[in-house]
């Protein structure tokens, strides 16, 4: 076999065995979709069906009248509340009006789910069809129909311009653009056009309500429990002490399964049944009806040069798929932005970003939102300029990134960063310039991502025996962060890991935090937990200084001891000194992440601030891919992906290795074949894992990591930033330019699929060719 | 107009009863006699009837190998195979690869390279990779990825798991022919 098909070695990673791992291999953890509680019914969900229409009529009595069936409930049985960040435009079941395929008008419990869904398939719907909103251009047009009649009918919050079908628009100014390219030597212009794709956890979401007197219990497959339960009390009118959201093992998440999504059904449900009820949802379910999935985008770009190839001006126009309605996606023309600006030096931008409503499905946070197709866009742009200019691509790169001190195109001063370390690491792994066969290539793509500073709190104790217990609100997706704050916490109380467990994944034993958000988990409630273990350590010291009549400032805690600095021999077992505290004092701690702030900017105007335009403790990569592709078929194939990532120290190699892995292997899966196709009726026409290509592991390119570990101030604990968003970011960028290098153009449409690069190499990519790349000398004439 | 008709592919329930059928099978070593619905697929009757939810559901599909489970030794998606099919038959689970004291290698390989992340698609992962070293206990590198190509990870990369089935195959003495 070549040498692609041998895994990377990880010899050089420590070892770690993660707590939950016993029980996620012996098929002992239980996940939602796990539970049965005694007299539980199962829930079904009637949806629209249709994309755009006037709700007639929905009688919902051919399903009360099932034997067997206990509920079924509309929009006239909860509140009737409107919610969403940003915008307030949805209810939990549609009333009047249902804009996308997968809208929810009804929910039925019933004793068996065959049942439940004869139930919900007996249900009479009858509409008046409305015109459908399906392309991101036409939905400018005066003359569109619109997806919302009135948005100003709706509770606005924030900086959110909008009118018409655009839910927000942001942008970017910073000096004369135009100017610029006015007397520029030379300017190139670029369209790309990306499809939406999904999150695609393994685990398709379920949701189990149980109520008792006036308190509900949810279980449910949420990344983010405290969203969860803040979601119910809005929409059902309930106080947070009345709602508890338990989270069991969750089946990984993405971002598919941030936000609030269908606690609140089904708790309303089960009230109404007087009964536990249990929702799973089928593979069609999690690909149509969740608000949240990756946007599609349509990105014009125009970069102005030097004649050496010093970028002197950018200028671009986006547009995002927000889809029927906004989910948490307010920020994303802002991040479209950034994203399209990319981390270069530009001192001139011009950036116009714009999320409009369709009857598509709703877009909301999937693994840094907007970034893969906004660097995929504005790498295979870089590329086009590398060319205009005669540069290699590596060289042009290194003429217009982003060093440390440096000014960005949104006008951010950065502290110490690692990208320029990252260009040359993974480009040097990957033998940049090496002789390669005719049908291969290598191509980069680099990136950035940010932190995000959220509240968050933590509470720790430690019992008599010396065993320590973690209580934190951070929620366990699969990334290894929730197992990694054992050693935190172990790292200042002097114990060992193993001796501490993590209580995680329910809302009423825990303080808030932002769960598995934003690659958040360490990033906060680890500094929550490093405050919570540091009080028992200063607790710890005071008694250890007290045994050992010693000063508590001299107390050093490690391998289990509490000695005297300079002075091992004098020392106590911790476990001694938790005995003490058991029958006096007992040893309690709690924590809370410091707010952090977002860096301010100079020099630059942004329109629809959604907290995106500077970058709090960025994050900085490259990916270089070596991929091979066939130009009869135009199947491409990727053999190597090498990666550098800056995101500051690394607290889990292990860890930090497998999310980089796992986030190349979705970025390949979004070059190449994972895209939703929409028919002329605004519905999904691939719905399905047969039709929607994930990676399988005989796909699987050999992935090569390394770290630069730059110590970041103001960021996560011991200076690390976040991680496990960033990986996903570049890989379709690297792919993408691999393949241009191959066939000689760049593939205007991602995913990047056999049919486009054969169309591509035909020259037949006709829909994208009226605003094809131009490239032209301009000024220098 | 009206819509009347369901909006999800699955096909509507007839309401009909189904046949239910008295099966005999063994799952994990364990002899059940059980009565099913001739409808009823195995993974369902393993994780509702038996309590063994160690087998997940993933897309009722036969595309995410979530359900893996062995059929008299055979790799099989449990949730397209009709429980009834199993009458007399030896059902291997996740639940029945450990024994009450050790984890098996398989197990403690996965966990040991990092190839466990939100652990959903594991249980059926394990599985396809011990019916691959039952059969070839010395697979190449190349025979790992055709023997789990019917499993997808979203979390992982693979990378680690074609590393656990490696390091387990390394670790295991294979028999040595017999001799005549």
């Amino acid at each position: 076999m070549t040498e692609a098909m041998v895994p990377a070695p990880s010899e050089d990673v420590p070892a770690f065995v993660r707590a939950d791992g016993p029980d996620k291999v012996t098929g002992s953890g239980r996940y939602t979709a796990d539970i049965t509680l005694t007299g539980m019914l199962a829930a079904k969900f009637r949806y629209a069906g249709v994309s755009h229409a006037r709700i007639t009529r929905l009688d919902v009595e051919p399903a009360r009248a099932i034997p067997g069936v206990f509920a079924v409930i509309t929009a006239d049985d909860v509140p009737d509340v409107e919610f969403s960040y940003g915008i307030a435009d949805r209810r939990l079941f549609a009333k009047d009006v249902v804009r996308f395929e997968g809208e929810v008008l009804a929910a039925v419990a019933a004793l068996t789910p065959e049942l439940a869904q004869q139930a919900a398939d007996a249900i009479i719907f009858e509409y008046d069809e409305l015109q459908v909103v399906t392309d991101l251009e036409a939905a400018l047009a005066d003359s569109s129909p619109l997806v919302h009649d009135d948005l100003d009918a709706y509770t606005i919050t924030g900086d959110t311009p909008h009118g018409g079908n655009v839910a927000t628009h942001s942008s970017i100014t910073v000096g004369d653009a135009g100017a610029a390219r006015e007397s520029a030597d030379v300017v190139v212009s670029s369209r790309y056009v990306a499809d939406a794709s999904h999150a695609v956890p393994i685990e398709p979401r379920a949701v189990v309500a149980q109520w008792e007197g006036d308190k509900v219990t949810v279980y449910t497959s949420t990344q983010v429990p405290f969203d969860a339960r803040n979601g119910v009390c809005e929409t059902l009118e309930l106080p947070a002490s009345r709602v508890r959201v338990i989270v069991p093992h969750l089946g990984g998440g993405f971002g598919g399964k941030c936000g609030f999504h269908y606690e609140a059904h089904i708790a309303a449900l089960s009230r109404a049944a007087g009964r536990p009820v249990k929702l799973v949802f089928s593979r069609w379910e999690e690909f149509v009806a969740p608000d949240r999935r990756r946007e599609g985008m349509i990105i014009d770009v125009t970069t102005s040069m030097a004649a050496d190839g010093t970028i002197v001006a950018r200028e671009a126009d986006i547009l995002v798929d927000n889809g029927a309605y906004i989910a948490d996606a307010s920020f994303f023309a802002q991040a479209a932005a950034m994203h399209v600006a990319g981390p270069y030096r530009i001192p001139n931008v011009r950036i116009d970003s714009k999320l409009i409503y369709t009857n598509h499905q709703p877009s909301g946070s999937v693994r840094a939102p907007t970034a893969p197709q906004g660097c995929w866009a504005s790498e295979l742009h870089t590329d086009e300029l590398a060319a205009a200019v005669g540069l290699d691509p590596l060289e042009f790169r290194r003429r217009n990134i982003v060093r440390t001190g440096d000014v960005g195109p949104s006008g951010q001063t950065y502290e110490e960063i690692g990208l320029e370390q990252c260009l040359e690491l993974a480009s040097t792994s990957a033998g940049w310039g090496r002789d390669l066969p005719d049908d291969e290539a290598l191509g980069v793509g680099i990136g950035w991502w940010p932190s995000f500073g959220a509240p968050a709190g933590a509470y720790m104790k430690m019992h008599g025996d010396g065993s320590a217990q973690i209580i934190t609100g951070a929620n366990e997706c699969g990334t290894g962060s929730v197992m990694t704050l054992r050693m935190l916490a172990a790292d200042e109380i002097g114990i060992d890991p193993s001796a501490i467990e993590l209580i995680y994944q329910d809302t009423a034993v825990a303080p808030v935090g932002p769960g598995a958000s934003g690659s958040q988990t360490l990033f906060n409630h680890g500094r929550a937990v490093e405050g919570a273990a540091r009080q028992i350590a200063d607790q710890l010291r005071d008694l250890a200084a007290d045994h050992l009549e010693a000063n508590a400032d001299d107390i050093v805690l490690a391998d289990g001891k509490a000695s005297v600095a300079g002075s091992p021999a004098i020392a106590v077992d911790i476990s001694e000194l938790a005995a003490t505290a058991a029958s006096g004092e007992l040893l309690l701690g709690k924590g809370n992440a410091e707010i952090r702030d977002w860096p301010t900017l100079s020099g630059s105007s942004c329109l629809g601030e959604q907290g995106f335009s500077s970058f709090l403790a960025p994050q900085f990569f490259c990916h270089v891919s070596r991929v091979r592709v066939d130009r009869d078929t135009g199947v491409a194939r990727v053999l190597e992906v090498h990666t550098a990532h800056d995101s500051g120290t690394i607290l889990n190699p292990m860890a930090a290795h497998g999310q980089i892995e796992g986030g190349v292997m979705m970025g390949v899966g979004q070059a190449l074949t994972e895209g939703t196709r929409h028919g002329d009726d605004a519905r999904q026409l691939n719905p399905a894992l047969l039709e929607y290509k994930l990676q399988t592991i005989a796909d699987a390119p050999s992935i090569h990591t390394q770290f630069v570990e730059i110590f970041t101030p103001n960021a996560g604990p011991k200076g690390s930033k976040g991680l496990a968003e960033a990986p996903n970011v570049p890989t379709a960028a690297s792919v993408g330019n691999a393949i241009a290098a191959v066939i000689g153009k760049p593939v205007r449409r991602l995913p990047m699929t056999a049919e486009r690069v054969w169309e591509a190499v035909e020259g037949l990519d006709q829909p994208d060719s009226s605003t094809d790349a131009t490239t032209y000398t301009g000024g220098a004439q | 107009m009206t819509d009347t008709t369901s909006t999800s592919p699955t096909p509507a329930a007839s309401g009909a009863a189904a046949d239910i059928n008295a099966v005999s099978l063994s799952v994990n070593g364990a002899p059940y006699n059980v009565a099913i619905a001739t409808d009823r697929n195995l993974s369902g009757v393993l994780r509702n009837e038996m309590g063994l939810t160690g087998t997940k559901e993933g897309c009722d599909d036969c595309e995410c190998g979530a359900c893996m489970v062995l059929l008299d030794g055979q790799p099989i998606n449990s949730c397209s195979y009709l429980a009834i099919q199993c009458q007399g038959r030896e059902i291997t689970t996740v639940e029945g690869l450990a024994s009450r004291d050790d984890l098996h290698p398989l197990q403690r390989n996965i966990l040991a390279a990092g190839g466990v992340q939100c652990g959903f698609c594991t249980p059926g992962m394990l599985m396809s990779a011990h019916a691959l070293l039952e059969t070839n206990p010395e697979p190449t590198q190349e025979e790992i990825r055709i023997g789990l190509s019917g499993n997808l990870c979203r979390c992982t990369g693979y990378a680690k798991i074609i590393e656990a089935v490696a390091n387990t195959a390394a670790e295991t003495p294979v028999a040595p022919p017999s001799a005549g």
